[in-house]
């Protein structure tokens, strides 16, 4: 049984004008130990994907529609006690900015530490030790000082790290990472992409990565989802996403990498932008910007066709291959 | 933390001699002290022989000189009414309306926060729409019509409480005390109520402000994916950050207190310090209005101090020297 | 111009002023107050300030409906004899035309200075905020309360009652220049950095025509939402002062000034000379309030929180 199975998750945002709709018919699942990235534009519906799982969706959002079952239990049919008993302590989250997601009033120990005894008893010395050695866990150095500091004296690199040693403080099954290193430096970016990728793979933790850049993923994921306009549009193992896309919007944003571009040339860009949640076109919502659009496309909703990690909606690409869509 | 010190004591030194100057310039030009010692039927001649004696034909400067040496010393000279030192009877009225103070700090204190939470949390609930409607209202009645209000209800409708003065009082060694009676306290419950009706609600709608803000940040998110209990969420993780800006109004509002004690204790005919300042308002007693003014200046800037050291030391982003890497 | 208006009625603020009710009522009320006050002089039943039309033996007289009531006197009279409701009429312009004085004194001195402070950064920007600091430590009603006091006793009480009407606007606006002040300094420290100035210095705009033209209009809404608070806390202001006798005299007076000439026969029975001015001062800056905390929540949520 897979550690996290979504099914048609729908996830709605009450508006003065109506109710726009962020997630439609959302599924996907991930097994234990697995890395998986959820990648597409600012929009796409990533991080209300992400956010939605452990229930956290901003208010007035809500999720509508739709089963999330982590290791068999539904999530979004969960009480509030039970919803406390998973957050935190089996799926655990990382955000994206490290200096709004730390309380600057309170001490990296007592963030560290409450979350520690939130979830079993442990004294407070105890939990100080397994504070301390997650902080070296993470390459903090001199551990047992910066506990008792607080966020604004450490570095943007130093919080984030911080911030992945308190997902890790439960032994979780699963983490979710929101774009864990946009808000850093480029320098510091590759250096907290390892850590994660090194501690994920030492302590068999899953990772659900959500970010807008692929290389990151190609770094750390095993497997990859596309989404756009709300929908998830190709899922397949990340290196045969990055070497053979199916799906013509991810092929579009392979070749937009600079690395693709040639010398001298434009950056190869994919025409006209993702339309905003409020105008989604009918049928496939790629279809104005796509090159290989025909009649089907502008009514008909693509279906998925492949495997659970090894699938596309795409009318175009299912009759390349022979398939129904 | 010494440095801070240093440094506001010095501007505390630079306020209180701005202040000195004011009320000495005033008082060459305020009333004629000569004519309050000796009466009309003096012939010219003598008075400027009277003048020079006591010097008050010396240049301004060595006039200020003499003022400020005496001043320091506590001799802020001598009312004409009650033909005793300034300072002196100031300094009894002086219990009356800090009790005055004491009282409707009290009333702000305790009632405050747990409404302003309360409104903060639940927002929606009837009982928060109606805390939030009886605020407006609240800030909309000046203090001395609430006085009046609470005079004509209570105590001549219904005559529960008693209309004006300050009721039986003790003497604590220097310390003039209504606290300790019945009777006194009787008196003290319907000024305080009065002082405190501007403010409560002012602190009632900033404290569900500040705490709305806060529950909106991205920490408070985080709290709740830590699987962090709810209470502690809400008088923890937010209550901390809301009271910071609180108590920075606090401090200013603490000036405007004392303006509204002279309002108060005008129409309670409360004997304290801000009736005495009108009275001698009225009859020009210029030196009582001047010790006056120097002994709630020295206040201000006394509590004002205190306030900006008691910011300094709960909120740890701020560097009060010698604090923190 | 035109378009102007045009863009303002097609707006968002108009939009949810329709919505909102209280806003509507509010807005409503207020416009009644401000109609009636200021047409005092062609609508009131008698000229309070007339001594010909006082007749000491019309005094005390209680409202229409209770048992004394005379039919010409709507809301009674006062101990000398003057008709309440035209006094309240004429004292209520008095109170909204201090308020709004005093308020746009604020404006003027706070906005210009704290374009100054923002924009020319530095040296001058330190030492006004400093002196900005401290004045905001002193509550206007403090300040105000001396200032007058002192004025009032070196000018002798007559004298001081001719001028006291432009002695309040000038008191309450000097005081409290602060408010707009910081806030329109913090507008334009946000703006100066958003490239539209750049693009503006560059074509070659002095910084006076640049604070003026450019980057105040968009500091425009924080300051219409002080404004509000402002004006409602100016008419308490001088209420207060009024009530201490420190503002407008009694033949002359504001609605502070006829509560505190109602405070002293309100014991002895005539309730009527102190309770209808309060509930116009209360329902005056109810209103107010109201409408500024509309403004509020509709303009930017984030603004003012006291």
């Amino acid at each position: 049984m897979a550690l996290l199975e979504v099914r048609n998750l729908e996830v709605r945002f009450p508006q003065r004008s109506g109710e726009l709709v962020a997630l439609r018919d959302v599924s996907f699942s991930v097994d234990r130990g697995m890395r998986m990235g959820i990648v597409g534009e600012s929009g796409a519906g990533k991080s209300v994907a992400a956010f939605s799982i452990l229930n956290l969706v901003s208010r007035p959002g809500y999720i509508a529609h739709g089963q999330i079952l982590f290791d068999g239990e539904d999530i979004v049919q969960m009480s509030p006690a039970q919803l406390q008993r998973i957050r935190g302590n089996r799926i655990t989250m990382i955000f994206q900015d490290p200096m709004m997601t730390l309380n600057p009033v309170l001490t990296i120990g007592t963030q560290m530490i409450e979350c520690l005894q939130a979830h079993g008893k442990v004294n407070d010395r105890e939990a100080r030790r397994i504070a301390v050695e997650k902080l070296r866990q993470v390459k903090i150095p001199s551990p047992e000082a910066r506990i008792d500091q607080y966020p604004h004296e450490l570095s943007g690199g130093m919080r984030q790290r911080v911030v992945i040693a308190i997902a890790l403080l439960t032994d979780p099954d699963l983490i979710i990472a929101d774009e864990p290193t946009t808000a850093l430096d480029v320098t510091i970016q590759a250096e907290i992409m390892a850590l994660l990728l090194e501690l994920c793979k030492q302590e068999g933790v899953a990772l659900i990565l959500i970010t807008h850049d692929l290389g990151v993923v190609s770094q750390v994921t095993e497997d990859t989802i596309v989404m756009y306009a709300g929908r998830i549009i190709e899922e397949a193992p990340t290196r045969e996403l990055i070497d053979h896309p199916r799906h013509p919007y991810t092929e579009g944003l392979i070749n937009a990498l600079p690395e693709r571009a040639r010398q001298g040339q434009r950056l190869n860009q994919i025409a006209g932008s993702m339309p905003s949640l409020h105008v989604i076109p009918d049928g496939c919502a790629f279809h104005p910007r796509c090159e290989h659009t025909h009649e089907r496309c502008r009514h008909e909703i693509p279906g998925f066709t492949g495997t659970t990690h090894r699938r596309v909606a795409c009318h175009w690409r299912a009759d390349q291959e022979g398939q129904e869509a | 933390m010494f440095a801070f010190l240093v440094r506001r004591l010095i501007q505390a030194m630079v306020v209180m001699f701005v202040i000195s100057l004011i009320s000495f310039s005033i008082q060459d030009n305020l009333g004629d002290p000569l004519r309050e010692m000796v009466g009309v039927s003096v012939s010219e001649a003598e008075r400027e022989l009277l003048r020079d004696e006591l010097g008050l034909n010396d240049p301004f400067l060595e006039q200020y000189g003499r003022f400020l040496s005496r001043a320091i010393r506590g001799d802020l000279g001598d009312s004409y009414f009650f033909k005793r030192p300034a300072l002196e009877v100031i300094m009894e009225k002086f219990s009356a309306t800090m009790e005055l103070v004491l009282g409707a700090t009290l009333i702000i204190v305790t009632l405050s926060a747990p409404i302003g939470v309360y409104c903060a949390i639940n927002p929606r609930s009837w009982l928060s729409k109606t805390l939030m409607g009886l605020s407006i209202v609240g800030i909309s009645v000046p203090v001395f019509l609430t006085a009046i209000m609470l005079i004509y209800v209570f105590a001549i409708h219904l005559g529960w409480l008693p209309s004006y003065g300050r009721g039986d009082t003790v003497m604590v060694g220097f310390w003039e005390t209504g606290m300790l009676t019945r009777d006194g306290l009787e008196h003290l419950i319907l000024p305080s109520i009065a002082l405190s009706s501007i403010m409560l609600p002012l602190f009632i709608r900033l404290i569900r402000a500040e705490m709305m803000e806060c529950l909106e940040q991205e920490y408070i998110r985080f709290a709740y994916a830590k699987g962090l209990d709810q209470r502690r969420i809400w008088f923890l993780h937010a209550l901390k950050n809301t009271l910071l800006p609180v108590i920075t109004v606090g401090g200013v509002q603490i000036g405007t207190m004392i303006a509204y004690t002279i309002l108060t204790e005008t129409v309670f005919q409360w004997p304290g310090m801000g009736f005495l300042f009108l009275e001698a308002v009225n009859r020009t007693d210029t030196p009582l209005i001047i010790a006056y003014m120097i002994v709630v200046g020295l206040i201000f800037v006394i509590t004002n101090t205190v306030v900006d050291l008691v910011y300094g030391l709960v909120n740890p982003t701020v560097k009060l020297a010698g604090r923190g890497a | 111009m035109k378009r102007m208006w045009r863009g303002f009625f097609d707006s968002d603020l108009v939009y949810h002023f329709k919505r909102d009710k209280v806003a509507m009522v509010s807005f409503s009320i207020l416009l009644t107050l401000v109609l009636i006050s200021f047409s005092a002089p062609l609508t009131a039943p008698f000229d309070p300030y007339d001594p010909l039309q006082i007749d000491i033996m019309d005094s005390d007289i209680p409202p229409t409906w209770s048992d004394n009531g005379d039919e010409r006197f709507l809301v009674g009279t006062d101990a000398q004899g003057r008709d309440m409701l035209s006094a309240m009429m004429y004292g209520t312009r008095i109170s909204i035309v201090i308020g709004l004085f005093a308020v746009a004194l604020q404006l003027v001195i706070g906005i210009t200075l704290g374009l100054l402070a923002g924009y020319v950064g530095g040296r001058v920007d330190a030492f006004l905020m400093r002196v900005a600091d401290i004045q905001l430590s002193f509550s206007t009603l403090m300040v105000a309360i001396v200032v007058l006091a002192i004025f009032q006793a070196s000018l002798g009480a007559d004298l001081y009652s001719e001028y006291a009407i432009f002695m309040l606007i000038m008191v309450i606006g000097i005081a409290e220049w602060p408010q707009y002040a910081r806030t329109v300094r913090a507008s334009v420290l946000a703006e100066k950095e958003k490239e539209y100035v750049d693009a503006v210095r560059v074509i070659g705009f002095g910084p006076l025509r640049i604070m003026f033209r450019h980057i105040l209009p968009n500091t425009l809404s924080p300051i219409l939402v002080i404004s509000t608070v402002q004006v409602a806390n100016a008419i308490m202001n001088e209420a207060a002062l009024s009530f201490l006798g420190l503002g407008m005299p009694v033949n002359r007076p504001s609605l502070g000034s006829l509560i505190n000439s109602g405070f002293e026969y309100m014991l002895s029975g005539s309730w009527w000379i102190t309770f209808f001015p309060a509930m116009v001062l209360i329902l005056l800056i109810l209103v107010i309030n109201l409408l500024g905390d509309w403004l509020r929540d509709v303009l930017n949520p984030k603004l003012y929180k006291g």
